[in-house]
Order: structure tokens, then C-alpha cells, then sequence
């Protein structure tokens, strides 16, 4: 598994955020905020991740002919909860630290603020798996 | 939580200047070294016609993401974002930087100590990891100029 592999999808993916952020920039924040108001985001974020990095793998996996592992396939479902889970963490952080300051215009900042963490929250548990598997493949190569 | 004036967000074409922005990042980084080379290949009237696999077959687009990955990461840290939107953005724009501009390095090190070298997985490698810079930076930018009129309002 290189780094390389789940590159270009992952930069389909962004590049799929930003073309709504552009075209709907009131439409799309707004489902946004409103799904992670009703605490649906997560659970969503973490549905569409783990499938699209199994798929991610097991294309990568039928393309050089090899056998999916377990232990890469437990990481590309458990990670990205783990991942997600912590930076929903550190969102709730931001919003308590925007909103406890002076801060002029807090609640739109926060909406921001939910909008850019949700961008990189995604991008974290799409690529983290994959990160941890390659290392894990370094390793087992220097080991053995 | 509503957001306050977000109407002041609705779509003019200023949003797409992004477009306009990784546009010639694409075309100071990529476009002109294969316009200068066939210029260069003219002027010496070779017949050379390299296309961008060609030149830049050792992973030199990856020079170019890290640049990008850079300047993105001041903007990042000039914004009035919190420190912790600011930590998470550079840190994924950094490590994607460093990966993209690492497959030049491995690809120099590999040909210059004899190990097997590929020039066709050293362009793969580089041309997604770029996509993948270019695309972080172009949406990082969008939130980076939504969030300055957030400030304004």
C-alpha cells in the first residue's frame, strides 16, 4: 500500500467540497451545521469514510493481486471512528474557546469553524488508515 | 446556532478567483517548464516534443506541491481562525506537502545508489500526491476567504 494510492480519490473527494462550498455556499454549510446540530454528522462522516476507504483498499488490493489483510482491513474501519471521534473532541473545544471569548460576531465564526473542522476531519480519517498501514508496512520490512 | 449574515455569503463570482489562484500556481509550476522546454527545443532545433510525463518523470511536481503546500500554510496561520482549526489544517498540509515533495527525494536517491527505480510509478506517485496538495489548498483557501467575510460582517 503506498501513500500515492488513495491520493488521487482523496483529492476527488476535496475537490468535490470545495466545487459545493463555491456553488451552494448557503445551501451546503447550512446541511452541514444542521446535521451536526442533530448530532447526525459524525455517524455520517464516519459511515462514507470507512466505505470509501474499504473501497479504497480492496481496489488497491484486486489491482496488484494480493489478499486484503485483516489487520489493515480492522484499521481501515476502526481508525477513522477513532479519528473522528477525537476531532469532534477538539471542535467542541473551538466552539467553547470562539464563544467564551469577546468575540464580535461569535456564532457565524463558529458555523465557520464547524465547516473547515468538518473539511479536515474528513480528509484526517480518510488518510489516516492508510498512513498507519504504511507505516506499520515499513515496519514489518525493516523487522523482517 | 443560526449563522448572523450569512447572507452576506451568497455566491459572487469573487468566490471562484480560487479557481484563478491554483490556476497559476497550475501554470507557473506546471504549463510553462513544458512551454520553455518545446521553446528551448525549437530554438536548438531538436526534435524533441517531451510531454509533462516526460519532464517531469522524477517526481519534480512535488517540488512544486510543497511550495504550494507553504504558502497556503502562512495563510493558514495569518487567519483568525482558532489555534486549533489553525494546528489541524497545517498539520495535513504539511504532511501532505512533505509526502509529495519526498517522491522527488526518493526518486533521486534511488537512482543515484542503483536501486530499482521506476520512472512511470515516481510520476504516478507525484502526479496524485500534487492533485491531492492542489486540492487541499484550493479548499483551504475558499474556507480561509469565507471566514475573512464572516470577520467583516
Amino acid at each position: 500500500m503506498r501513500l500515492a494510492d488513495p491520493a488521487a480519490m482523496l483529492a476527488y473527494v476535496s475537490l468535490l467540497f470545495g466545487l459545493l462550498l463555491v456553488f451552494f455556499p448557503i445551501s451546503f454549510p447550512k446541511i452541514v451545521l444542521h446535521n451536526w446540530q442533530s448530532a447526525r454528522l459524525t455517524p455520517i462522516m464516519i459511515l462514507f469514510t470507512v466505505s470509501l476507504n474499504l473501497g479504497l483498499y480492496l481496489k488497491v488490493t484486486y489491482q496488484r493481486s494480493a489478499r486484503p489483510g485483516i489487520l489493515a482491513s480492522a484499521c481501515l474501519g476502526s481508525v477513522p471512528v477513532f479519528v473522528l471521534a477525537g476531532l469532534n473532541l477538539l471542535l467542541q473545544a473551538t466552539i467553547a474557546h470562539t464563544l467564551a471569548g469577546d468575540i464580535r460576531n461569535a456564532p457565524a465564526r463558529v458555523d465557520e469553524e464547524i465547516l473547515a473542522q468538518t473539511f479536515f476531519a474528513m480528509i484526517a480519517a480518510i488518510f489516516a488508515p492508510f498512513l498507519l498501514i504504511r507505516l506499520g508496512q515499513q515496519f514489518h520490512k525493516n523487522n523482517s | 446556532m443560526v449563522a448572523l449574515g450569512i447572507h452576506e455569503l451568497t455566491a459572487d463570482w469573487t468566490s471562484a478567483k480560487w479557481l484563478l489562484w491554483i490556476s497559476l500556481y497550475a501554470g507557473f509550476g506546471i504549463v510553462l517548464p513544458r512551454v520553455m522546454t518545446l521553446a528551448w527545443a525549437h530554438q536548438h532545433h531538436m526534435p524533441m516534443r517531451p510531454g509533462l510525463k516526460q519532464i517531469f518523470e522524477h517526481g519534480e511536481l512535488g517540488l512544486v506541491s510543497l511550495m504550494l503546500a507553504i504558502s497556503v500554510i502562512w495563510d493558514l496561520q495569518k487567519s483568525e481562525y482558532t489555534s486549533y482549526t489553525v494546528a489541524l489544517g497545517s498539520v495535513f498540509l504539511a504532511l501532505t506537502g512533505i509526502m509529495a515533495g519526498a517522491v522527488w527525494v526518493e526518486a533521486y536517491c534511488r537512482r543515484f545508489s542503483g536501486i530499482r527505480f521506476t520512472s512511470e510509478r515516481a510520476w504516478r506517485d507525484s502526479r496524485n500526491l500534487a492533485l491531492l496538495v492542489f486540492s487541499l489548498a484550493l479548499v483551504t483557501e475558499i474556507l480561509l476567504d469565507r471566514f475573512v467575510k464572516v470577520t467583516a460582517l
